[in-house]
Parts: C-alpha cells; structure tokens; sequence
C-alpha cells in the first residue's frame, strides 16, 4: 500500500509513549498559563483560559493522532503541500489585512493564518523527500540540492510578500535545518551561504518594505528611536534586565503590569517571564525548552526508518527555531519579526501548530525501535 | 554489503543528528548567556530603568513672591485661574469637542487653529499629552465649561495661579510683566541650571524680570505612579518609598519696592497728559517713591492672555507704551540743564553779571535769548530765575563745552544710572572729543553754546536729571537711583537689603551750590520767576522750567497747537522741596507738551502737595508711616483683585499664608 510496507499491528502505545517529552511539554504549558494569567490582569481580558481550552484542544489533537501511523503522511505529503500552498495565494487574494499585511484568511467561523501551516508542510514534504532520495554517496551537490530548494522557496517568497518576513525566514530556517541534517558537500554548502548573502543584499534593494528596513535597522541601534520603532525592543530588553536573578514577583512585573510591554500575551511573552520570575525563571524554561529539543533529536535518532527521523528533525527545527527567534528578538539579540515563543505565546493558531509537531515527534516515538 | 551501506548510511545520520544536538544546545546556551547578561550584568541598570518608566515626575509649581511697596501694600501677587485643556486621546470625536468647547471659550482664530493642528498631529503616546486650549478662563466661561463637562469629553479644567497686578496700570513699567519663555532664554536658563521648562513664564522686563530669580521660588516634586499611557495610578503609589513621593515647592522671595503706593497712585492720576514720565526721588537716600511713565499698558493683559493682533497694537503704537521713559529714552533737558552747566560755570569762576539784550554774538551767527527784548543786566541768580539763555552763551564762550562735560558726569550724566531695571539709556555728555568724534567739521565754539542750554547734543534720561536735583538738594552727595528697599523670604528673613548707595560727591564750594540753591529758589518763589505763577506757597520749593525744543524752526516760534505732535517741544519741570530741608525731588517730563512752566509744572505741584499730605496723614498715623517696618496689623488680602484704585491691602501674615 505505501512504499514503507505496511504498518506492523498496532504498537503498544502506552508502552513507547515518549513520557519525558510529554512530560516537558506539560510543564510548559503549565508555566504558559500562570505567565498568561499574570499578563491577563493588564488586558483586563482573562486569555489564560483561552489558552487552556487551545492547549487543551492541541493537546487531545496530538494524542489522538497518535493512534494513526506517521507513516501514513508520506502519501498525503504533496496534497498537503499543494493545498497550503493554495491557501497561501488565496490569502493573497481574499486575505484580511492586518497591521498592514495579509496574513488571515477567513473561512466562515475559522480565521486561518496559512503560512503557520506552511512551516508543517514544508517539513512533511521534505520528510518525505529525503527518505525517497536516500543518503547519497559523498553527500549532495549543488545540482541535487535545487529541488528542496524549490520546495522551501515557493513558501517562503509567498509569505515574504505577504509581507511576513519573521514567519518567511522561520520557513528558510525549519527547511535549512533539514537539508542540513542530509548529507551536503562542504563547497555546496558555502555556495548556497554565499549565494544567501547575495540574496539578502538584494532583498533589502527590492524586497523589502520601508517598516521592515526601519525594524531591521533599529534592531542595529535600539537606543536611536526610544519612542518609536525602538520601544519595543527597550521596553522588552527593560523588562527583562529588571527582572535580575529573583524576578519582581507573580503580577509584580512593573514593565507588565503599567503596560510598557508591547504585545505582552503574544511575542513577547517571555519578556513578561523574565521580569517577574527573574534569571532563574528564564534559565528553568530555557532548559524545559532545550530538554524538549533534546529529547526530539533522541526520537529523530532513534526513528525507525529516515522519514521518521527527518519529520522529528523538522519538528525540533520547528521548536528550536522559534525559541531562539523569539527570545532572541525580545533580549535584543534578532530583530523584532514578530514570531511566537512556542507554547507561551497565546494564541490558537501558534499553540496548534505547536502541539501538532510535538504530537508528530511523539508519533515518530511510538513507532520507533528499528534504529535501536 | 547493501547492509553495511545502510549502517554507515544511519551511522553518518546519527553523526549528523549528534551535532544538530550540540548546535541547539548551544543555541539554547547563547540565549541563556544573553538573558543573565542583561538580568544578572545589567540587571541594575535595567531595574533603575522600569523604575523611572513608572515613577513620573510631577512638578508642584513654587508661588511666585510678591511686589509689594515700602509700607506693604501688595501691587503683584498670585491669583487662583483656570485654564483649560484637552487630551486628544480621551475625547472620542475631538474635532467636534474643539468646535463645542470654541464656541463656548470665545476661542480666537489663532488659538483655534493652534489646538486643531496639535490634535491632528499627536500620535501614539504623544495623545495622551494634554493640549492647552486657554488660559485664565474668565470666571463665565469657567461655569460654562464645568457645567456642560459631559459633552466635552478628554477636556480638563486645571487650576494654575495666575500673576495679578492688584493695580491694573500703576506702577506698570516698574514692575513689568510675566512672559512664556523664549528660546534664546531657554537656553540660557539651562547653561545657568535654572531649571526651566518649554512654556514656563518668567519676568520679561522691570522688577519681574530683575528679580526673576528671588521671585521665582524653588519647584517641589511629587512622583506618582503612572502607566505607560501615562495615567496615574493612585493604588499602587506603595511602590515609591514614603519619603520619595513628594518634595515641597519653596515660594519665592517677596521684593519690597522703595515705591510708595499712595504716592504712585496721584503721580499716575496727577500726570493727565498723554505721553511723558514724572519721577519722585528721596534726596537723601536714591530711593524713588514713585515713578510714572505714560502711556501705561496693564500687565495683566501682557502676561495672561494676549493675542498676537493685541500684542502687534501695542507694539505699533507710535506712542510706544512699552517704553519706560523714566530710563529707556534721552531726551533734550533744555533749560532744566541749566544747573549743570551754572555749577560748572561758577567753580571756574565765572560768577559776575552778563548783561543780556536778547542774544549772544559769536563770530557771525546770533544766539537769540528766549526773550527777544533782553533781560539786562543778569546776576547768576537772576540768570536762573528768568532763565535768562544769554547768561549760558557767554559763559559758555568763556569757558568752553569740555567744563560743562566735566561737571556732568561728577552728576552721574552720560552714563547709566544703575536703576537696573534693563534697556536704561546713558544719555549724551557732549564734549569737544565727542564732538571731533561724531560732528562733520569737529568741535566748533557754537556747539557749546547750543549745550549750555540744554540743546545740541545734550541728552539726558529723566532720572538722571531727577538725580541731578536730589543732588543739588542734598547738598552734593549722587545716590545711585533705588527702586527695591529689600528682598524678604516668605518668612519675612532678610534676603537682600539694599541701602542708600553713594555713587559719587560732587565737590564743589559750597557758595557755588548756594548760589544754584537760591536761583532755583527765587525761580519759584519771586515773581518773575519761570517757576512763580504756579507754584505750591507751602511749602517752600526750588524748581527750574525746562522747554526743549524737538525741532529747530528757524527764527520764528510757533505756539504748540501749530505744530504736529511730534515736532512739539518737550515741557520740563525739575524741583526739590522743602528748599531748606530737601526731602524730595520731582522731575516732570511732558513729551511734546509745550512750555516747562505750563504743561510740566502744574503735574510735578500735584505731586507735591500730595506728597505733602501724605506725609501729615504718616506723621498723625505713625503705626503706617515707618518706613522699612511692615505694618503688624492689617486686613487680609482678599483673593480677589480689589475692584480697582489705589487702596491696597498690605502685606501682613495672613497674606503670606494665602500667597
């Protein structure tokens, strides 16, 4: 029926549930919801129960996806990828303009933001790309390296010109880090960082627009416009810093709670953490996060066959790419794009997607052994 | 073999995956290295940081001091106002607002546009800063606006004190004005540490602007707890410590004024034409009592609201009525210069008699005498009661202009008086270098002549000239000219103190003076005399008339009402009485008002027989009539400004208080 043979009987799904990953995932969550309580108070809006119903829904999702063979996503790979990238013209065409760009389409009751769904897509479809292609003697060259090349390029000018350049480069990013878990050769590698460096030259000539410059050139020198494009970088980069070694306290966050933090509930939701349970507080959920990364890698190694290991390498490369992204952009080390913490950030869309590739990571888990 | 293939194929991968490990790892670690680098590194700084985002910094306003005047009459203090403001983020349809809250205020077409534009402009945050509609709203439209508060939403009524000059026009010169601050000023202030803001209001001239820094007061602080829109949060003020949350303002320092209010009050009533300046001076101490410069401007419309049109209306008037005469203009002194320049001629010994047939020939031009037919046969003294010119030319011709200069600047002429009221004048003390200096051809004999009598190049402000008299009166000692007695803390500690100042002695022979002293004696006092047909009988005084001329006419001599305003002469009055016991000494100066004897007189006789009066009321009601010495009891200073003439109320504890 599928090229991988038929699934085995159904695996003891008890038995091989990953209870670490599980685990991690839960304290979280956990962690998102008390942070989100605390950051409720300020919208006088209570989200944290919002974001427990989507976890809770994210959550049943991922496990009930569990009974179904991950397998089965090597067939509807390319309708996957077709289908999103369809929804990502239409988004063009029929989308809502938000804050000046078009990123939600609205299908009756469900407002969908399709360039989430495109990072899933990509990693499917490169998943099954390179378990079709198999390890090649000596590595990729340049010549094989322009079909998945292809398959990243499609999303990530769609989105670019949305405009969406945090979730475009999130595409690039989660799509780079799976070509790089193949095999390449050393001087394709550095063609395609030169021809990268090129490209971004080129993009700030002629695609870029004038607020995305104006971020990016902020982020160079936060301090030059305190008030303007800079404020949130330094309200955020504030907030943390004040949080020094033992946090200002559950609701006490001053930067939080008076509302000098911009988008508190969303991207910079970690920034909120930090301030009120200080260097401490940061370090335990960087570490959940890096144990959460960790244990995907250990699922990825231990897959049964190369789609299993490259969809657990896409879904790492998802979470650790928007945890470095993002809190890397709220402590002013990347510039404000606008990508969500995973897990912490409220919102549906996010903590789906989220769930969804912890749940494939798990899945991947369940079915392991062949490696082993 | 296919085998083996697949296990380095899946050993290669784990490699791979290995080191995917160790990149994320470090990924995490670089995060977590730049998080203990701004919470644990820079962790104080960033604390301090969300500190002063929160805490916001109130300014509580210091009361400005009071001007009051040598016996405590309060002429300037503060006044509660309302003044109106909006904040374009809290009114849902401003544009709708403005156009309500315009029609209700009366709003003029400037300030209309002024509030639109600034609505239209502020983004952001910049919203949430209120915008000054109006100031000092009147006392109607303060009812209409709180009155119908539910329609204009986003507007605040914010009570401000408000500088009141009790006295509308009286003293307005002397005590100048408040103004916003300038951006020249500004930034001069900030090099000095001033601690001004954008918009804050500081004395623009006079006493306001003299004493700007004692007045002014120190600002307090109070530090609120505000949000990021800036709005204050009562409830959570715990999170600023007790003793940081506020700091006192301290008052500024009262200025008492050498300035009696009474007096002030009839020199201002008693000058009834329509530009010139009449000055009071203690002879023996400098010390004015009442200065009066026309045309006046009320302050109150200088400082509070003012429009532009207004504004352009006083600053155009020919008459400038922003002019302080007294100091900031020169003007020919005509034959009130005649002292000087007798003082001169007698201590270079020209002291006998001219005999005077209309005129003085010098070379081949003719210096007509004021009386065509001639005076005779003319002692010093005759010479100044008549006011006989010939007398002038011939000492002048004897002695040169460079004796005249002399004497001059002994009187403090030519120079700055040290009123120190700002834009004060020095004069013009003609001398030969002057004359080689600035005259086509140089120095020549005739213009000595022609400054003699007070004409030529001769120029002098009318306080010099009120200086000169308290001299001659005084016996020979020039005070420096005073308008501030002291400067008193709230508390009523001594600031400042300011005491009689000797600027020079004249040292001349005291039968010189004399003989000056009886010729302005018989100038009033016989008939004859320029000074006699208006003169007070009591008490016994010494003058000299003065008519200069603006414009030289030839040989013919028009009467004023032929000429045009502007070309008229200057009519001068200087005097001093009681001439034996010199108290004080008036000088009048009536802009183009004709003759000296006429037009200046009758102002400076006014003066006098009030000042006279009022000395009788002191010496009868002694609790009042002590100088340097604050009245113990007095009513307290209504809130209100007084509905209007020279009654003030005095400067007592109760006023304190309430300033």
């Amino acid at each position: 029926m599928s090229p991988l043979g038929v699934p085995g009987r159904r695996p003891d799904l008890l038995r091989r549930m990953p209870w670490g990953l599980l685990a991690t995932t839960l304290a979280i969550a956990g962690i998102s919801v008390l942070n989100l309580a605390s950051a409720s108070r300020v919208a006088h809006a209570p989200v944290w129960i919002s974001q427990l119903a989507w976890l809770g829904v994210g959550l049943g999702v991922a496990l009930v996806s569990l009974s179904v063979d991950y397998r089965r996503l090597h067939s509807v790979a390319w309708p996957t990828y077709g289908l999103v990238m369809i929804l990502l013209v239409a988004v063009h065409f029929h989308g809502q303009t938000v804050m000046g760009a078009q990123r939600w389409l609205v299908l009756g009751p469900i407002r969908l933001q399709p360039s989430e769904l495109a990072k899933l897509a990509v990693v499917v479809v490169l998943a099954r790309f390179y378990h079709e292609e198999g390890e090649k003697p000596g590595g990729y060259g340049l010549s094989d390296l322009w079909r998945p090349a292809l398959i990243i390029a499609i999303p990530f000018l769609l989105i670019l010109q949305q405009p969406d350049l945090g979730t475009a480069s999130m595409v690039a990013a989660i799509g780079g880090t799976m070509v790089l878990a193949s095999r390449i050769r050393w001087r394709a590698l550095l063609l395609v960082a030169g021809s990268g460096a090129i490209a971004a030259v080129g993009a700030w000539f002629f695609v870029l627009h004038d607020y995305q410059k104006k971020r990016l050139l902020t982020f160079m020198n936060p301090e030059a416009d305190m008030l303007g494009s800079g404020y949130h970088a330094n309200q955020s980069m504030i907030a943390v810093g004040s949080g020094q070694w033992a946090g200002k306290g559950w609701a006490q966050g001053t930067q939080t709670q008076l509302s000098f933090l911009p988008e508190q509930h969303t991207d910079f939701v970690f920034s909120v953490f930090a301030e009120e349970w200080g260097f401490r507080g940061a370090l335990l959920l960087l570490g959940l996060f890096l144990l959460l990364c960790l244990l995907g890698l250990r699922i990825a190694i231990q897959a049964r066959e190369r789609h299993g290991a490259f969809l657990a390498v896409g879904a790492v490369a998802f979470l650790f790419w928007h945890v470095f992204v993002n809190i890397g952009m709220v402590s002013g080390l990347l510039p404000v794009v606008g990508v969500t913490l995973p897990l912490m950030s409220y919102g549906g869309s996010s903590a789906i997607t989220v769930l969804i590739s912890i749940g494939i990571l798990a899945n991947v888990a369940t079915r392991s052994g062949r490696f082993s | 073999m296919k085998l083996s293939i697949r296990a380095r194929e899946e050993r290669e991968l784990k490699g791979r995956l290995g080191w995917l490990g160790v990149a994320v790892s470090l990924g995490i670690l670089l995060l977590a290295g730049r998080v203990w680098y701004l919470q644990i590194r820079k962790g104080e700084d960033y604390f301090a940081r969300s500190s002063g985002n929160f805490v916001k910094e109130l300014r509580v306003p210091a009361d400005r001091g009071m001007i009051v005047d040598r016996k405590g009459r309060i002429l300037v203090d503060n006044r509660p106002s309302y003044d109106v403001y909006l904040t374009p983020a809290f009114c849902q349809d401003c544009d709708e607002v403005i156009g309500r809250l315009a029609g209700q205020l009366g709003l003029e077409d400037e300030d209309l546009i002024r509030v639109v534009t600034a609505n239209e402009k502020a983004r952001g945050l910049e919203r949430f800063r209120p915008v000054l509609v109006q100031q000092d709203l009147t006392r109607d439209a303060l009812d209409v606006v709180e009155a119908r508060k539910d329609l204009l939403p986003g507007v605040d009524v914010i009570g401000a004190p408000h500088r009141n000059y009790r006295a509308g026009e009286m003293g307005a010169h002397l005590l100048g004005y408040l103004g916003e601050i300038s951006p020249d000023e500004f930034e001069k202030a900030r090099e000095e540490g001033g601690g001004y803001r954008p918009g804050d209001y500081l004395g623009k001239r006079g006493i306001e602007r003299r004493f700007e820094s004692r007045l002014r007061g120190i600002d307090g602080l109070e530090r609120v707890v505000a949000d990021a829109k800036g709005r204050k949060l009562p409830e959570l003020e715990a999170m600023i410590p007790q003793e940081q949350r506020y700091v006192p303002s301290q008052p500024g320092a009262n200025v008492i004024l050498t300035i009696d209010a009474r007096l002030q009050a009839a020199a201002e009533e008693a000058f009834d034409q329509t530009a010139g300046t009449a000055v009071v001076m203690d002879v023996n101490t400098g010390y004015l009592l009442a200065v009066v410069s026309k045309p006046g401007i009320d302050p109150n419309r200088l400082t509070g609201r003012i429009s532009r049109a207004e504004l352009r209306e006083i600053m155009e008037d020919p008459l400038e009525p922003m002019l302080f005469r007294a100091t900031q203009n020169h003007y020919h002194p005509g034959s009130v210069f005649k002292v000087v320049s007798q003082l001169a001629a007698l201590e270079h010994g020209f002291t006998h008699d001219v005999f005077c047939g209309g005129g003085y020939t010098l070379g081949r031009r003719r210096w007509r005498c004021h009386k065509e037919s001639g005076h005779g046969h003319m002692s010093p003294e005759d010479a100044m009661k008549v006011s006989c010119d010939t007398w002038f030319y011939a000492a002048a011709d004897k002695l040169g202009i460079d004796v005249m200069a002399e004497m001059s600047e002994r009187m403090g002429l030519g120079k700055v008086t040290g009123l120190d009221l700002g834009y004060e004048v020095p004069g013009v003390v003609p001398s030969v270098a002057y004359h080689d200096k600035v005259t086509p051809g140089g120095y020549q004999k005739g213009l000595a002549l022609n400054a003699v009598i007070g004409q030529g190049d001769s120029n002098v402000t009318p306080l010099q000239m009120a200086m000169v008299y308290a001299t001659i009166a005084n016996g020979g000692t020039v005070y420096r000219p005073q308008l501030v007695l002291r400067v008193e803390r709230a508390d009523g500690t001594v600031v400042e103190d300011f005491l009689p100042e000797v600027k020079n002695r004249l040292g001349v022979k005291p039968e010189n003076l004399a003989i000056i002293r009886r010729g302005l004696e018989k100038t009033m006092n016989e008939p004859g005399g320029t000074g006699y047909r208006r003169r007070l009988k009591e008490p016994r005084m010494a003058g000299k008339t003065g008519t200069a001329q603006v414009v030289r006419i030839g040989n013919v001599r028009l009467r004023k009402e032929q000429m045009d305003y502007f070309n008229r002469d200057h009519a001068w009055f200087a005097v001093y009485a009681p001439a034996e016991e010199p108290e004080i000494a008036v000088v009048v100066l009536n802009e183009h008002g004709g003759h000296g004897g006429s037009d200046a007189q009758p102002i400076a006789m006014r003066i006098m027989e009030r000042y006279f009066e009022l000395m009788k009321e002191d010496r009868a009601a002694p609790a009042h009539g002590v100088d340097r010495e604050i009245a113990p009891a007095a009513p307290p200073a209504s809130i209100d400004a007084p509905s209007g003439g020279p009654e003030l109320p005095f400067l007592d504890r109760a006023a304190r208080a309430a300033g």
